[in-house]
């Protein structure tokens, strides 16, 4: 028998604007049907999906409505100032009945059981944590939200939140020593029973992550919205094993292992290319030398496993890998 | 991979068909829990546990009376909620009697029933599998128990390329020559397969029943689904040089008895030759057989994995979809904790 020839992809429609909503200062919910009304591929809580907004601009945003929802995509989207066009693109030319491509969903930010979650949010970092809450509250968990952002007026959603009473701790005005306070509160004890979940600026990421360096492995979860900077790494060339196509190929220092993979025909899935979106994670079955990782999606631990890797970003300190592919 | 792979809990199952339940009780084992399943006198269904609160009995082997189960051995009496309403040697029920009473829906004919966290029902889905339950379509089904792992059932279902292998007489001509190309497409939860074969005469089988000239030449395009743990789909559509189309749905409802074994709902679908009591009985003959051959081969592959473990098992490129299958079990598995 011939060989079959595989093409992978993720699922891509184009979906119609359903409702566009001023939901805070700057920011928008986004509401995505099918145009003919068709069934959305089925998510949990903490997915994102693309939105393909030119052929050059694609950015992932988390899915806030609800799961259980099978007709409607719903996303919270920022006019960032700093925007590198993605967010300001969808304020300045996105309305009601407009067409938008997406692809996805995926998850890389998954809500896995718990009986207690911390959830901490920093500004729009607050849209995943959304179906997070509803599903902890399904599953009668207990939980705690601390929400901080720039002034009460650019914090979305907060009405539904203060439906959940003291539950929600809102932090306007972006005070700092007052978050810091209120994470020594929360997240300053390790608990063996708590998940914490967090999503948000650098900033308020890297106060969690230093507070949660002494709790147990696994008991942190956090999801980054741009590349974490890439401190002086140098690029070389570097052989991958290809162990399902059964080949040896040379990654170049000016080229990805994604690149050098699909050079050779080969389909591998990836979006973003920045080593956010987790969409070319790989499987590692090898590795002769040292992985190099550089992505944003992977914790220190997932790291220093070497159990997969992104293939966008992530190289080879010399030597050779062995990839599921 | 271990030859025990858990069992994921937070998922709605179809153990049943909707006209296999009744106003008798019917013992189900699902997800590694004893079930039983009836109706009450308004027809609605209920799924309980199993096992009486006081002692190790099945509810099953006592009496449904009214709406309320009485066990067999002794005599406790539980509502469709799994509260126990009477004891029969004192006045008062003791606390904490009850049974655990799971959420149930009843779609396209059949009974899907939730034993993960009730909380979170709502939150999943039931695929839609609308021919199974629609004048458009006749359908042909069987069930078995299989000695092998839910997994192992989606891994071959996911394989397009071995049923020529297992069952070389039943395949569509098209399988064994030169493939087209796979298109897989994956999401968080679900993957697809699609191919499309170029015109080529329909296996014999189908021919006949369709009554067209065995060489006649169909174009075909299949597609397998795997929305969930529950279920794989695969459909068969398939025209002929003047346009029509002839249309097959193969549905497996995969019921995960216990780590090592599940319970197989096949059933064969088709939108020609309807309401033909030949033709299904031709057909039920046919595919079961088919599934015969399909569950020996599955067994044996289990009996191979619990001898000899989990060894480093090749792949090659079209395995994309059982890969991307067991990703998607391994993340259901770690978000419910297990
Ligand atoms: S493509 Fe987004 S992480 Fe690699």
């Amino acid at each position: 028998m011939t060989e079959t020839e595989t093409r992978l992809r993720e699922f891509e429609s184009d979906l119609v604007v359903e409702s566009y909503e001023v939901v805070a200062e700057d920011v928008v919910a986004v509401t995505l049907v099918h145009p003919q009304g068709e069934a959305l591929p089925a998510w949990t809580p903490g997915a994102h999906i693309d939105l393909i907004l030119t052929p050059e601009i694609t950015r992932q945003y988390s899915l806030c409505g609800s799961p259980a929802d099978a007709h409607r995509f719903t996303v919270g989207i920022l006019n960032a100032p700093n925007s590198r066009g993605g967010s300001r693109h969808v304020h300045e030319a996105v309305s009601t009945g407009s067409v938008i491509r997406i692809r996805g969903p995926r998850n890389h930010f998954p809500l896995v059981a718990s009986p207690r979650y911390v959830f901490i949010a920093g500004g729009i970092g607050v849209t995943p944590m959304l179906p997070m809450i509803a599903e902890a509250e399904a599953a009668r968990a207990e939980w705690t939200l601390l929400y901080g952002g720039r002034s009460e007026a650019s914090m979305a959603f907060i009405d539904q939140l203060r439906a959940y009473g003291d539950r929600v701790t809102l932090l306007p005005g972006n005070d700092v020593a007052l978050m810091s306070a209120a994470l020594d509160d929360r997240i300053g004890t390790p608990r063996p029973d708590t998940l914490v979940y967090t999503c948000g600026p650098e900033g308020l990421l890297g106060a969690v992550e230093a507070r949660c360096a002494s709790w147990p492995t696994g008991s942190l979860h956090l999801e980054r919205f741009a590349a974490k900077a890439t401190e002086g790494a140098v690029d070389t060339e570097f052989e991958v094993e290809l162990a399902r196509t059964g080949i040896t190929i040379t990654v170049p220092a000016d080229r990805s292992i994604f690149d050098a993979v699909q050079d050779h025909g080969i389909s591998v899935l990836g979006s973003c290319h920045e080593g956010v979106c987790g969409t070319c994670e790989t499987v590692i079955l090898g590795v002769d030398g040292e992985v190099d990782h550089r992505d944003s999606v992977l914790n220190d631990e997932e790291k220093a496993s070497n159990e997969s890797m992104m293939i966008c970003v992530s190289r080879c300190r010399s030597g050779r890998l062995t990839l599921d592919l | 991979m271990s030859a025990a792979i858990p069992v994921p809990r937070d998922c709605w199952y179809a153990p049943a068909a909707s006209s296999e339940v009744g106003r008798e009780l019917v013992p189900v084992r699902a997800a590694g829990l004893p079930v039983v399943l009836y109706r009450t006198e308004s027809g609605a269904v209920v799924a309980l546990e199993d096992r009486c609160a006081h002692r190790a009995y099945p509810l099953s082997a006592g009496e449904l009376i009214g709406d309320t189960v009485r066990c067999g051995l002794c005599g406790f009496v539980y509502g469709p909620d799994g509260q126990c309403i009477s004891v029969p040697t004192q006045p008062h029920v003791p606390y904490g009697a009850r049974v655990a009473s799971y959420p149930v829906q009843e779609a396209d004919g059949l009974v899907w029933v939730w034993l993960g966290e009730p909380g979170r029902a709502g939150l999943h889905r039931i695929p839609d599998l609308p021919w199974l339950d629609d004048d458009g379509w006749s359908t042909v089904s069987g069930e078995e128990d299989v000695l092998a792992s839910f997994l192992l059932l989606h891994e071959n279902f996911a394989d397009v390329t071995q049923v020529p292998f297992v069952a070389p007489d039943i395949a569509p001509s098209v399988l064994g020559s030169t493939p087209p190309p796979l298109e897989v497409v994956v999401s968080e939860t679900s993957v697809s397969l699609h191919r499309d074969f170029p015109p080529a005469p329909l296996p014999e089988w189908q021919a006949e029943i369709v009554g067209c000239p065995p060489d006649a030449p169909y174009r075909t395009e299949q597609s397998g689904f795997f929305p969930s743990p529950a279920v794989w789909v695969d459909h068969w559509d398939a025209q002929a040089a003047d346009g029509t189309w002839i249309r097959l749905r193969f549905t497996h409802l995969v019921t995960p008895i216990d780590e090592s074994s599940s319970r197989l709902l096949w059933a064969v679908s088709r939108d020609f030759a309807l309401g033909n009591r030949a033709v299904d009985q031709y057909l039920g003959g046919i595919f079961t057989d088919y599934y015969e051959r399909v569950i020996d081969a599955m067994e044996i592959a289990q009996e191979v994995l619990e001898i000899d473990g989990p060894g480093p098992e090749v792949n090659v490129n079209a395995d994309a979809v059982g890969l991307k299958v067991r990703e998607i079990v391994d993340a259901l598995l770690t978000a419910e904790g297990a």
